[in-house]
């Protein structure tokens, strides 16, 4: 059970981190093509956004994958 | 394939076959290599992959087949919740370990009920896990011991968040002087030292990492089990302050707004604030559950007790079942018994909410907890530890306490999915002004609300961050979460205190809707036992050697001893009414020489030498009576529903064997009447009233004939009779009034009426009936008096009341703050709420709503308060009378 737990918890890390990181991602891209932001905007808001959307999706991540795995 | 095996404990077996039939539904389950069923233990042992197959669907196979799984309970002390999320994450943490079937927890009595399947889960597992998202969790303890221990982590709570307090608040102080001293006449007060920015951030930076560190830890320890809470929103507020405030201060040309974007005293205000809340809803909190408080501090701590025949003093726990207790004047009645000897009058209010002391003599009942005023008396214990029926109503508040009302579920169901909801605002927020809004709308001159900081530099990402961390902050999921349950312990205190035990929230927020309240008739409305109501003499009939005649009272106490006397050795309910009327007159009753029943007619008997006879009219008939002269009160007593029963009596004085009388006595005369009838409680008539007052339709349910029925219901004031009706079909009654749309409410006191108490919305039982109504019964009402169904339907609607005002105020505030923190109103106004004040109004909130409850306190049903005024009004004229008497 505690290898199964660790799956879970290591594929959840790798699916939350890799969305807020795509988030954070297009934050950047975004920032960089409109308009006329300096870097410490821009990557700066690309790590807020990264920070808030890392909140945001690990614990659904999280409990969706144990869902699934319990099932 | 990796397997398990498992145990589970089955009820309801009773042979072989159920064996086979449970053996069958687990081995056809995919996934089970292997169950076994062993029916002596109970047990069915089962080999499963859990890739495959989990236990719900174990447990679900066994039930599916008409088999239940046997389950235990158990109450943690979860500490360190402080919103509704929190509630969430505990049942999320306990209900995802395996045989964990339900958890409710309660966030202000700081418990998690679990209902688990033992051999399954440990309580040591359910402590890890609780522990493991961030919160402490310890076995809950009963009693007073329950109460010390919970007082004691309040007070420590209490300390730990004073003594923050203390620290932040001067300090934080200290910085806004600092950071505002350019401003009004501060320059002329405050040194210029303390608006450096690098003395700001030393002095901020204890408060961060101090006292603010909680927020930091505890948002972490959830993090890393992958759930949010407000310790969240806290510390990314915070962080995010302090954090710009020191890059700003470090690196002025970074970017991020420079040394006009210092926010210090956002990051050491806002911790304060936050503190602040804490600190206040640590003191308030714990007084919602004061009525369980007291009713705990009223368990008795010792008892005297006889034993061995000597007097001996001992805790009130160790008193055993048939103890001798002996109770003195001022003393506590340490357990529930029954007085053998003695006379007193005993102060119930703590547990009836009587407001009159109770005289008790032999053969009374007491009850332990209740303060003894006048005399002593020695009882035999009946009930004693979790038996006594305040260690019962403890429990039963305690149980209702850590329900769930079914209005609680939008509130958690909102509370629950706030912080994701706030985090993902956040998001929104930050984008909306980083791309559209600070192009669109930003001016330098603009300024937070009730302050003279100007945003100035702030640049876009300073100007977005600053919106963002504010919605963080100024969201508050305390207060919807704290709307209903503390509402609800408030009311099922405050109706416990009066004598009205709810057993769960759901029972007080049906009774708060009801509209068609159904007596039972016996034993509810009525005393359950007949009475004499009427005796009439026969106008001709003169006692021997007295003058008196006819209608006069002694006559009619003749008729009375008469009928008692042939009563006498009588085992019939009406022979006993009429043996307890004439010695409730004080007549004396002398044994009859001879007794014969008469199944179905009435009884004969003798004495004196006089034949006496007492029946109804075929038995008049039979014997050749003439009862015309009395015919017309009969018809007019039988009309209220009574039963009338004639008396005659014979001149003869010879002793002649009783069965020759029938046929010999042809001078049996008439001599009077008396009418038998179950008679009103006390105070049925002034409940109906009042429930009328309400608004609510009143109806009666009994297996009675309707010319009784109908005769009951209108001395008490029912206009609507259910009668005639069949134990078995009580329930289907309520039924149709539900099929109506109507909410309904059931009171009564039997095991026949258990399935409509069950089946109504609200039942309530009367807490001298059966045990099997009050344990089908949603409210039980501690006295006979049925003014406690006014009661409890008064305490329902406040109780309600309250949960909508909490409701309705945590909904507004956070309707209203979240959009003007996300910057709604900046392109009207160009203000902006900045992050302390944002943390001031969330603190405010949540104890806005704790007060708010606190109220109810206040709360005295109709009943009560004129009860007070009569007897204020009372005590104000005994003095007056008093001195007049002496003039």
């Amino acid at each position: 059970m505690g290898g199964l737990e660790r799956k879970v918890a290591l594929l959840s890390a790798v699916s939350y981190t890799g969305i807020s990181l795509t988030v954070a991602l297009a934050f950047l891209v975004t920032a960089t093509l409109v308009g006329t932001y300096t870097d410490v905007a821009r990557f700066g808001g690309a790590a807020w956004v990264f920070l808030l959307s890392m909140i945001v999706t690990m614990p659904l991540v999280t409990s969706r994958f144990k869902k699934r795995y319990r099932a | 394939m990796s397997t398990k095996q498992i145990t589970l404990p089955v009820i309801g077996m009773t042979c072989a076959s159920c064996v086979t039939t449970i053996e069958g539904a687990l081995n056809n389950l995919s996934g089970v290599e292997k169950a076994g069923v062993n029916l002596a233990g109970g047990k069915a042992s089962v080999t499963y992959d859990p890739a495959r197959v989990g236990v719900p669907q174990l447990v679900q196979a066994v039930t599916d087949v008409g088999y239940e799984i046997g389950t235990e309970q158990v109450t943690l002390q979860v500490s360190g919740m402080t919103c509704a999320s929190c509630v969430t994450h505990v049942e999320e943490a306990l209900t995802g370990l395996e045989g964990v079937r339900k958890a409710v927890v309660n966030l202000g009595l700081e418990t998690a009920r679990v209902e688990y399947i033992p051999g399954l889960v440990t309580v040591a597992q359910m402590k890890r896990a609780v522990r493991e998202v961030g919160y402490g969790a310890e076995e809950k303890v009963e009693g007073a011991e329950a109460l010390d221990r919970e007082k004691e982590a309040r007070q420590r709570e209490i300390r730990r968040q004073g003594l923050y307090l203390a620290f932040t608040v001067p300090v934080a102080m200290l910085v806004m002087l600092g950071t505002f001293r350019d401003y009004w006449i501060l320059p002329q007060l405050v040194p210029e030292w303390l608006g450096y920015k690098w003395v700001l951030g030393l002095l901020t930076t204890p408060i961060v990492l101090g006292p603010g560190r909680q927020f930091f830890v505890n948002s972490f320890r959830g993090l890393r089990h992958g759930v949010t809470d407000m310790n969240l929103l806290y510390a990314t507020g915070i962080g995010a302050a302090y954090g710009i405030a020191v890059v700003n201060t470090l690196w002025p040309t970074a970017g991020f707004g420079g040394e006009g974007a210092t926010f210090f005293e956002s990051a050491a205000l806002l911790t304060s604030f936050i503190i602040l809340g804490r600190w206040l809803e640590a003191l308030t909190r714990g007084r919602t559950s004061e009525a369980i408080r007291k009713l705990m501090r009223l368990q008795p701590k010792v008892a005297r007790v006889v034993r061995d025949g000597r007097e001996i003093e001992i805790p009130a726990d160790a008193v055993e079942v048939d103890d001798i207790v002996l109770v003195r004047p001022g003393e506590q009645v340490p357990v529930d018994g029954l007085v053998l000897e003695g006379y007193s009058a005993v102060d119930e209010s703590m547990i009836t909410g009587e407001s009159l002391p109770v005289e008790k003599k032999g053969g009374d009942e007491v009850i332990g907890g209740t303060m003894n005023k006048t005399g002593a008396f020695k009882f035999r214990a009946t009930r004693v530890g979790k038996e006594t029926a305040l260690a019962q109503i403890i429990k039963l508040v305690e149980g209702a306490q850590a329900s769930k009302a079914p209005i609680q579920k939008l509130a958690d169901w909102v509370a629950g999915h706030f912080i994701l909801g706030v985090h993902i605002l956040a998001v929104v927020v930050f984008v909306f002004w980083f791309f559209v809004g600070y192009n669109l709308f930003f001016d330098p001159s603009s300024a937070f609300i009730l302050s003279p900081y100007k945003l100035g530099e702030i640049g876009v990402f300073g100007f977005s961050l600053l919106l963002s961390v504010t919605v963080l902050v100024i969201s508050c999921p305390c207060a919807v979460g704290l709307a209903t349950p503390s509402a609800m312990m408030a009311g099922t205190g405050k109706a416990a205190e009066h004598g009205v035990l709810f057993k769960s929230a759901e029972a007080i927020e049906n009774a708060s809707k009801l509209q068609t309240i159904i007596f039972d008739k016996t034993g509810t409305l009525t005393k359950g036992e007949p009475s004499v109501t009427d005796a009439v003499a026969d106008g001709q009939w003169r006692i021997a050697d007295s003058k008196a005649i006819g209608h006069q009272p002694a006559v009619i106490g003749e008729v009375l001893r008469w009928a008692a006397i042939a009563e006498k050795n009588s085992e019939h309910p009406l022979g006993e009414a009429i043996v307890r009327g004439a010695k409730a007159q004080g007549l004396p009753i002398p044994s009859a020489e001879s007794f014969n029943a008469i199944p179905g007619h009435g009884v004969e008997a003798r004495f004196d030498g006089r034949e006496i006879l007492l029946g109804n009219r075929k038995l008049m008939r039979e014997r050749g009576v003439d009862i015309t002269t009395l015919l017309p009160q009969a018809e007019a007593v039988e009309k209220d529903g009574k039963t009338v029963m004639f008396l005659a009596l014979s001149s003869l004085t010879s002793h002649v064997p009783s069965q020759d009388v029938r046929r010999e006595t042809g001078d049996m005369k008439l001599v009077g009447l008396l009418a038998v009838a179950d008679t009103l409680k006390d105070y049925s008539v002034e409940a109906i009233q009042r429930l009328h007052r309400l608004g609510l339709q009143v109806a009666m349910i009994t297996g009675d004939n309707r010319r009784t029925a109908e005769a009951i219901a209108k001395q008490v004031g029912i206009d609507r009779v259910l009668a005639e009706v069949l134990p078995q079909d009580k329930a289907e009654e309520v039924k149709k009034l539900q099929a109506q749309g109507l909410k309904v409410a059931m009171v009564g006191d039997g095991v026949n009426d258990a399935p409509a108490l069950a089946q109504s919305d609200v039942g309530m039982a009367i807490g001298s009936g059966t045990d099997v109504a009050k344990e089908t019964g949603h409210v039980i009402l501690i006295k006979e008096d049925l003014r406690d169904v006014v009661v409890a339907i008064e305490v329902a609607k406040a109780t309600m009341r309250k949960v909508k005002q909490n409701l309705f105020w945590a909904f507004v505030y956070n309707t209203l703050s979240i959009p003007v923190g996300a910057g709604l109103l900046y392109p009207i106004f160009k203000l902006v709420v900045s992050p302390e004040w944002a943390a001031f109004l969330m603190a405010i909130s949540s104890v806005t709503v704790t007060l708010n409850t606190l109220l109810m306190r206040g709360f005295v049903p109709s009943i009560r308060k004129e009860e007070r005024k009569r007897q204020a009004v009372l005590r104000q004229l005994a003095p007056a009378s008093a001195g007049g008497g002496g003039k």
